[in-house]
């Protein structure tokens, strides 16, 4: 997507929830969208599958899929395109599935809706489906209705669902918060899986880095409604240069710090989105500010090899012009103890 | 609001108690008076509120005096609304219909009220034998269509706004005390109650000081919707012969009269059906402006 | 399935029950008021009245009447009437007056619910544009009218209006026996309903078209038609199917005062005729016959819920 404004017009306000967001993903690859509650990143995917609820609307920019230009899809390429070629999990499998039909049909309801599989296919491919997100059973369980199911295993049938038409791009919006801690790490393996086994790429949108960790190669970091950092994982992981990046992945627990150390937050209040703060929309929380963040508003620039981040000041400078190195930990993310996954 | 009583616990209650229940009433206040339909509702039966108490000292004619003119008359600049089918002033039976409209639903309305609440109170605090009773009594007879028991009491007991009052509210208190009922059960169970009693309070001002004034606002709600279905319920028995005894003048048994002179003047009609269905409209907006006003989680 | 029968057989007991109760209490009732049409309606002979009452067994105590009267009601046999035709047999009578009570309550029902349904749902979808808010003030009013002023407006309409407008062509006979004398009535009974089952919809679509799953159903590419009717709408029935038992039992309520004004032949017109000569047999009878209507009406609409809503077990 190119240059995307999203706005919601409510009574208090133009609330600019996505302004100004660009990205590429590619074929196959593992993308997260980190960034705290309010930053925006729910609401791209939602413009992304034109889903955004009342009374927002997309306003500008564009956004590609291949070569179709989404946004001036109409009303059949629409739903085309919804579900087949870019398909949505969603955070809560709970509300999310309808609750009086059986989890069977809804599966198999999403493969009719399009014209890739006949009805007997469609038919047919439920219980393989099923197994394949590692569900139990799964010739009785199509037959069953979500509240028979257990948390874990409504999101992998959200995950069928959403992978029956074979989509190129499965977005995936915070599918583990709702979720116990021992079920997310099964939920992030089944996903990781199924991209390295059939290619679907994954854009996996979350509040935690850690969860990023596990699945992703590539991430982008909101804040304010914009990208302030992306790059490779790893490279983030080590050397994050915008601030926000290393406060949260400072925030991080630490299994290896002595346990009097205080759990590091950031400090300061989610921002105003209808009148955002001047200049850098970080710089009333960033503790490396300088004259410039307070007036000018940083564009996204190349730091190293294919990482970008939106800042004055970034890290580099803050360690060696600031002394900043003394201080604090260079690299947060490292010694989080968190397994940046190879490959 | 809460009296002053001096029991064990009851003033540290009070003084807890109070601001919230203050907020609460001034709140919805606020909220109904910008329901613009609520208050055309409001207006309206305050209108004929107003029509019931001066009607039975003046009305432009006598309501039972005859031929003041040609039967069947229409719209006159004498007589606003005709004349009858016995040359009466319709339009002063109309403003004394009002009267018996009004002590029939809302004589109906308190009676089934209250009755209803405190069954409904009884049968959710004491719950075991009591409610058992209760809730079979509800149960049995929730299903029986009421005007059929409302049209056995009448012919037993006669007619006369006192007997028609009960006939309706014989039947009325039913839902009301399911309502209660419901209410009292989970009320029951809220904290305030487990300090209420832990403090001494005895049962019957738990009751009364605790559980009643927290149902209060869907009791209120459900008082308001009872009246326009008194009202059109005693319509149904004049109707068939069974209301307010001539003579009288009651909106239903004027509609009663104007059907059988509907071929010759379908004006006669008119004048007690759209009083009935006015009045009626004007209660449903205000028992729906009372219910959003009153409902916290309001949603726009 | 073992469940649902257990809790249908409860419900058979209730209306059974409900039945006993209410014959009985309005048996008594009735019995506690001196006089029946045979005394108001009496021969001067003396000895004719005796034999008349010993005939109909009115000269036993009443504990006794009513077993008599049970005895055979069980089993069918609904006695007799005392007044106008006195010793005709009821049961065949009230069958065929049943028949006729149940056709008008079934179109009634039938229109308040499709259409109920559907003008709700159209308000849903188009909420806070202009057509969602004639359509919810009509409502109100409709359903503030009482079905017996429909009844006074329609037969207005449609017997006087349309007879002078089409010159005798088109007029609404008062009646029954015609298909076309149907629907006249049963619009009267059904249209305050209705406004108050599309009132109920609609808000209970807005609430629905607000939940998540409707966005998923969206989000997997599906028409407009099938999120409204198959995920939208099924869900948003549920409250609606609530109050369907109530609504059903007001409608045949509503039936008495309809019947009565449209000369309609059935239960209600039967029953107030009943009341008002004293025919007081019939009146136990009927009176117990809707009491089961009710119930079995009722039960109808219970046991719909599993249909709709899996998650209601019995």
């Amino acid at each position: 997507m190119e240059d995307l404004h999203t706005q919601f017009f409510t009574s208090s306000g133009v609330v600019s929830a996505v302004a100004g967001i660009s990205f590429e993903v590619h074929r196959g690859e593992t993308v997260g969208i980190v960034g705290e509650s309010g930053c925006g990143k729910s609401v791209t995917a939602l413009s992304l599958l034109r889903l955004v609820p009342e009374p927002g609307r997309v306003t500008g920019g564009k956004i590609y899929f291949g070569d179709k230009d989404v946004l001036k899809l109409d009303a059949d390429e629409l739903r085309d395109y919804r579900g087949s070629d870019v398909a949505m999990i969603f955070q809560d499998p709970m509300s999310s599935l309808n609750p009086v039909l059986k989890v069977g049909f809804q599966i198999e309801e999403s493969m009719r809706a399009h014209r890739r599989f006949t009805q007997e296919q469609a038919r047919s491919r439920v219980v393989p489906l099923l197994r394949q997100v590692r569900i139990p059973d799964p010739e009785r369980r199509e037959r069953d209705y979500p509240h028979q199911f257990s948390g874990g295993m409504r999101q992998r049938a959200m995950i069928a669902m959403a992978l029956a038409n074979e989509p190129e791009l499965v977005l995936a919006d915070e599918p583990t918060t709702a979720l116990d801690v021992t079920v997310q790490a099964q939920i992030l393996e089944l996903l990781r899986d199924l991209n390295r086994d059939l290619g679907t790429a994954i854009v996996l949108i979350t509040h935690n880095m850690a969860v990023v960790a596990r699945l992703c190669t590539r991430v982008i970091v909101m804040y304010a409604g914009q990208i302030v950092e992306q790059g490779p994982v790893e490279q983030i992981f080590e050397s994050p240069q915008h601030p926000y990046t290393w406060a949260l992945l400072r925030s991080i627990p630490r299994v290896d710090v002595k346990t009097h150390e205080r759990l590091r937050s950031i400090e300061g209040i989610a921002p105003d989105l209808v009148h955002p703060p001047g200049g850098c929309r970080f710089h009333p929380r960033c503790p490396f500010r300088v004259e410039q963040c307070f007036s000018e508003e940083p564009p996204l620039q190349e730091v190293a090899a294919g990482q970008q981040a939106r800042c004055w000041v970034q890290m580099k400078r803050a360690y060696e012009e600031m002394g900043a190195a003394d201080l604090v930990d260079v690299s947060p993310g490292a010694g989080s103890g968190y397994q940046v996954p190879q490959g | 609001m809460a009296t002053a009583t001096a029991i064990p616990g009851g003033i540290a209650e009070r003084d807890w108690e109070m601001p919230e229940q203050v907020g609460l009433w001034q709140d919805s206040w606020r909220r109904l008076r910008r329901n613009k339909f609520a208050v055309i509702g409001l207006v309206i039966v305050a209108v004929v509120i107003v029509d019931a108490l001066i009607a039975p000292f003046w009305t432009p004619y006598e309501t039972w005096r005859q031929a003041l003119g040609p039967t069947y008359q229409g719209i006159t600049p004498a007589h606003l609304l005709g004349l009858d089918e016995s040359g009466r002033d319709i339009l002063s039976r109309l403003m004394s219909g009002a009267t018996v409209a009004l002590e029939v639903g809302i004589g109906a309305s308190a009676l089934a009220s209250l009755f209803g609440i405190f069954m409904g109170l009884i049968a959710g605090f004491y719950r075991g034998k009591i409610d058992a009773v209760i809730s079979t009594i509800i149960n049995v007879w929730y299903g029986v269509p009421d005007l059929l028991v409302a049209m056995t009491l009448v012919v037993l007991l006669g007619r006369g706004v006192i007997n028609l009052v009960v006939a309706i509210a014989v039947t009325g208190w039913l839902g009301m005390a399911r309502l209660v009922r419901g209410q009292t059960l989970s009320l029951r169970e809220r904290e305030f109650n487990e300090a209420a009693r832990a403090s001494g309070t005895r049962s019957l001002t738990i009751v009364f000081r605790h559980i009643l004034p927290n149902a209060l606002g869907p009791i209120i709600v459900q008082a308001t919707y009872l009246v326009p279905a008194a009202i059109i319920f005693e319509a149904f028995l004049s109707l068939l012969g069974l209301g307010v005894p001539p003579p009288t003048p009651s909106w239903g048994d004027m509609a009663s009269e104007g059907y059988k002179s509907l071929q010759v003047a379908p004006h006669i009609i008119l004048a007690p059906s759209i009083a009935i269905s006015l009045t009626v409209l004007a209660f449903n907006w205000l028992g729906d402006g009372l219910r959003d006003a009153i409902d916290p989680r309001m949603r726009r | 399935m073992r469940g649902t029968l257990v809790y249908t057989g409860q419900r058979l007991v209730l209306i059974a029950f409900t039945a006993l109760a209410v014959s009985s209490i309005v048996f008594i009732g009735i019995h506690l008021q001196p006089g029946s049409s045979l005394l108001t309606d009496r021969p001067s002979n003396p000895v004719r009245l005796q034999q008349l009452l010993h005939q109909f067994n009115l000269d036993l105590p009443w504990p006794q009447q009513y077993w008599i009267w049970l005895t055979h009601a069980i089993r069918g046999d609904m006695g007799v009437s005392l007044s106008s035709n006195r010793g005709e047999s009821l049961t065949p009578v009230l069958l065929r007056e049943a028949g006729v009570s149940m056709t008008l309550g079934f179109f009634a029902i039938l229109f308040t619910i499709f259409v109920g349904i559907g003008l709700g749902t159209l308000a849903a979808i188009r909420q806070n544009t202009w057509v969602d808010y004639v359509a919810s003030t009509a409502a109100v009013i409709t359903y503030s009218i009482p079905p017996f002023v429909w009844a006074f407006l329609l037969i207005i309409v449609t017997v006087t209006y349309l007879y002078t407008l089409t010159g005798g062509a088109i007029y609404e006979d008062i009646g029954w026996g015609k298909p076309e004398q149907i629907p006249v009535p049963a619009l009267a009974l059904g249209l305050p309903y209705a406004a108050i089952v599309a009132r109920l919809t609609r808000a209970s679509m807005l609430e629905v078209i607000r939940q998540d799953y409707v966005r998923t159903a969206w989000a997997k590419g599906l028409t407009g038609r099938v999120v409204v009717v198959r995920h939208a709408l099924r869900n948003a029935l549920i409250p609606v199917v609530t109050i369907l038992g109530p609504l059903v039992t007001a409608i045949i309520t509503g039936s008495v005062v309809i019947e009565f004004l449209f000369g309609i032949p059935g239960l209600g017109k039967e029953f107030v005729n009943s009341i008002l000569s004293r025919d007081y047999n019939i009146t136990v009878a009927v009176f117990t016959a809707y009491a089961v209507i009710v119930g079995f009406a009722n039960l109808a609409v219970d046991l719909s819920y599993p249909l709709l809503d899996p998650r209601i077990r019995y």
